[in-house]
């Protein structure tokens, strides 16, 4: 089943470390459980998200690659 | 209960524009360590100092990185603190009150030695 997001947040074409910053900013005016979708382009965005819902506790709850596009659904925690 | 304690990044930058790598990527660090809830300080030795000043990161840029300027606003916007050098400035004649941008603090060695042994860990560049 596809996962529906509340929010996009489009960062295609920032290098690091500006698509985590982006994406912690969006998360934080999430309310707790719903989802941001971010798309990155930076080759290692994959490991850095993985990292970091690792570190604040939010949920990546799908990953898909679309090409050179990740994208990533991350739900905010309570 | 206790209350859980953040982690905090000590971050030394001790190379100033004359490498831009070393330069560039603590503010990287720095800037992907407060979006990860990391308490971080980037202490700023020997030419690290020349960064803090007015003029400087602007002329700055590492390959794979955005420009220097860019991650120092970002780092200082989102509370990023910097300790520099009280020696290492004097010794290369800047004045921090006219020479500094906004953010900096002048440290001595006993300000480095208590933040790192109380950091969870210390990065040197």
């Amino acid at each position: 089943m596809a996962t529906h997001e509340d929010q996009v947040l489009d960062c295609s074409g920032m290098s690091c470390p500006m698509p985590i910053l982006k994406t912690k900013k969006a998360i934080d005016a999430l309310a707790a459980g719903q989802i941001l979708k971010m798309i990155a382009t930076d080759p290692g965005s994959k490991p850095d998200v993985e990292a970091w819902t690792r570190k604040t506790g939010h949920e990546l709850v799908e990953y898909q690659a679309e090409g050179d596009k990740h994208i990533f659904y991350v739900k905010r925690h309570a | 209960m206790a209350e859980k304690k953040n982690d905090k990044l000590i971050i030394m930058v001790t190379h100033g524009p004359e490498d831009p790598e070393r330069a560039t990527i603590p503010f990287v660090m720095g800037v992907a360590a407060l979006a990860s809830d990391v308490e971080v300080v980037l202490g700023f030795q020997v030419n690290g100092v020349s960064l803090v000043t007015k003029g400087c990161a602007e002329h700055v840029f590492a390959a794979g990185f955005p420009p220097l300027k860019e991650l120092m606003d970002t780092y200082i916007e989102e509370g990023g603190k910097m300790f520099v050098c009280g020696p290492c400035v004097q010794s290369r004649k800047i004045d921090p009150a006219a020479d500094f941008i906004d953010g900096p603090t002048i440290v001595n060695a006993a300000t480095f030695v208590a933040e790192c042994t109380e950091a969870t860990n210390v990065l040197v560049y």
